[in-house]
């Protein structure tokens, strides 16, 4: 009898850490995320710096100010202001605009690098995040490492043995497809609905006719229903929240406070967390890490095999993904808005 | 009569003309990714001995493909001002060789990968991105190729898989680099690396 319940408390206690875990990571991402602003982080970036020197008088800088507005939104309303102010002073501007040109011609070093930048500019914006803990973060890297190298990988390639790839890419298509509350609710969140429709879709099919989700049927030509690409940290970041700063986690590697959500959200969400006890969870949880790897064994070996420093190419490989993801989805959600007011006024008229 | 059929034939040329040039770099990528293809699976070549063949073949097609001065010149960006022509021209080598020792591997492993190349994007007068697809037995990947026009033929400057722009990696890397190091410390951690692949 004492055992007995001595194990249902430790179970209420581990339970209770548990909650309280999440608890302070909600707390300190409400206290981080929004103070930092990543745009305006990023433009702090000496590589990044707009072609704006160059202009000897405000009027020229206030020109510039359409493309500043898109890097920092939270000066995009004093920018509006520069840009009222300048459409008055057009004229003038353009005799500016003029000179500036010139002196690009005469120094050549500058009109080079100048180049350079704004080849640079447009699609590729360069992505940067904060990183006042880098001791820490790169402590962790080494020990993500080492557990790649000396667990994760060997453990895999012996699975990768003895399971054939087939039933690999089955057995990751079932927790994909087990994940769905995830993607569904934050397809719901972002407001996207034809992503929700999809992900509703590719569930009943996938979990029906894909024999529980081992098979993919719904993303066959036929039905051409794609695996939708979202999470908790993409749609606070599609609401304008800031990554705060990088943290890389042991074990879960690269993310960022906002992109921590996504521990909560699976937490809640992902199926697999409610799997008591506790050691029978972290069984699945670590087989799926396992299942997974076995699938992209020499994917971190070449990219670490690539880079100068490696810590700062994963950093930065981080940094541009989820930033290309948060603003893909971004512009999905504005062009169906979009597309939706335009009916909305066709209807009117 | 005579004017109509000259006015039109003026449209038709330049329509043609207009059709065709929409095409090429996304033609050239094609070409070039489909040689590579032919490289891998070429049943002549499955040999290990062959290995070092497939690799000087893989070495023309890329030299044919990229332009790597550009794409060297992009990863340092405004700190491609600060070196001199002997560093320029040592760190295009050293960073060539660094890509190809890492990723030579990598591609002679693949064989039962497809290429699906869809769309094309403008960038600018002289720039354009090729969107492609790698499609393998788990999952597809998409990988974007932004070229550049060099006296008539399209070259590649960057390459973005999975939303990862090669040239703006290296990029944060030698900018970290550069803001504690001097560009022959930099050229010397190049060496090294290169010595140790």
């Amino acid at each position: 009898m004492i055992p007995a319940s001595l194990a249902s408390k430790t179970r209420c206690g581990i339970r209770l850490v548990k909650r309280l875990l999440l608890l302070t990571l909600l707390l300190a991402l409400l206290t981080v995320g929004c103070a930092h602003d990543p745009y305006r982080a990023s433009s702090m970036e000496p590589s990044q710096t707009q072609p704006v020197p160059i202009a000897s008088n405000p009027e020229q800088i206030s020109l510039n100010s359409p493309e500043m507005s898109v890097n920092s939104r939270s000066g995009s309303i004093a920018d509006k202001e520069n840009l009222t102010d300048s459409q008055e002073n057009v004229g003038e501007d353009k005799r500016n605009l003029d000179d500036v040109e010139g002196v690009d011609e005469n120094g050549v070093d500058d009109k080079e690098s100048l180049t350079n930048m704004q080849e640079s500019g447009g699609d590729e914006v360069t992505a940067t995040i904060s990183d006042p803990i880098e001791p820490f973060n790169r402590a962790m890297y080494q020990f993500n490492d080492k557990l790649y190298f000396w667990v994760l990988k060997p453990v895999a390639q012996g699975y990768n043995m003895i399971i054939p790839e087939v039933a690999r890419i089955s057995v990751q298509n079932f927790f994909f497809n087990l994940a769905f509350p995830i993607r569904f609710v934050n397809c719901l969140l972002q407001a996207d609905f034809k992503c929700t429709a999809t992900e509703l879709g590719r569930f009943t099919i996938n979990t029906i006719w894909g024999i529980g989700g081992l098979l993919d049927p719904a993303s066959r030509e036929e039905l051409n229903l794609r695996k939708q690409d979202v999470d908790f940290g993409q749609t606070l970041g599609v609401y304008g929240v800031g990554h705060g700063f990088y943290i890389m986690w042991p074990v879960l590697g690269p993310s960022s406070p906002r992109d921590s959500v996504e521990i909560v959200g699976e937490y809640f969400l992902y199926p697999v967390s409610y799997i008591n006890p506790w050691y029978l969870w972290l069984g699945v949880r670590s087989y799926q890490e396992v299942n997974d790897t076995s699938l992209k064994i020499g994917d971190y070996e070449s990219l670490k095999e690539a880079s100068i420093d490696p810590y700062i190419a994963i950093r930065d490989a981080y940094v541009q993904y989820r930033q290309k993801k948060v603003k893909e989805r971004g512009s999905q959600t504005k062009a169906s808005q979009v597309r939706g007011s335009d009916v909305g006024e066709l209807t009117e008229h | 009569m005579k004017k109509q059929i000259v006015g039109l034939s003026i449209v038709a040329i330049l329509l043609l003309s207009i059709s065709v040039y929409a095409g090429v770099p996304l033609d050239t990528v094609q070409a070039n990714v489909n040689k590579v293809f032919e490289v891998l699976r070429d049943p002549k070549l499955k040999a290990a001995a062959a290995k070092e063949i497939k690799k000087e073949k893989l070495r023309s097609i890329y030299k044919g493909m990229f332009d790597e001065v550009e794409l060297a010149k992009r990863t340092l960006a405004r700190n491609w001002n600060k070196l001199d022509d002997a560093q320029r021209q040592e760190f295009v080598q050293l960073f060539h060789q660094v890509l190809e020792k890492a990723y030579i591997d990598r591609i002679l492993s693949y064989t039962n990968e497809k290429a699906v190349f869809y769309k094309e994007n403008t960038i600018s007068k002289n720039q354009v991105e090729v969107q492609t697809k790698i499609i393998t037995s788990s999952k597809e990947i998409p990988i974007t190729y932004r070229a550049i026009l060099v006296n008539g033929t399209w070259k590649v400057y960057d390459v973005v898989i999975e939303n990862v722009s090669l040239v703006m990696n290296y990029r944060t890397q030698f900018n970290e680099i550069l803001v504690k190091n001097t560009p022959e410390q930099l050229l010397e951690i190049l060496r090294k690396k290169v010595k140790a692949q």
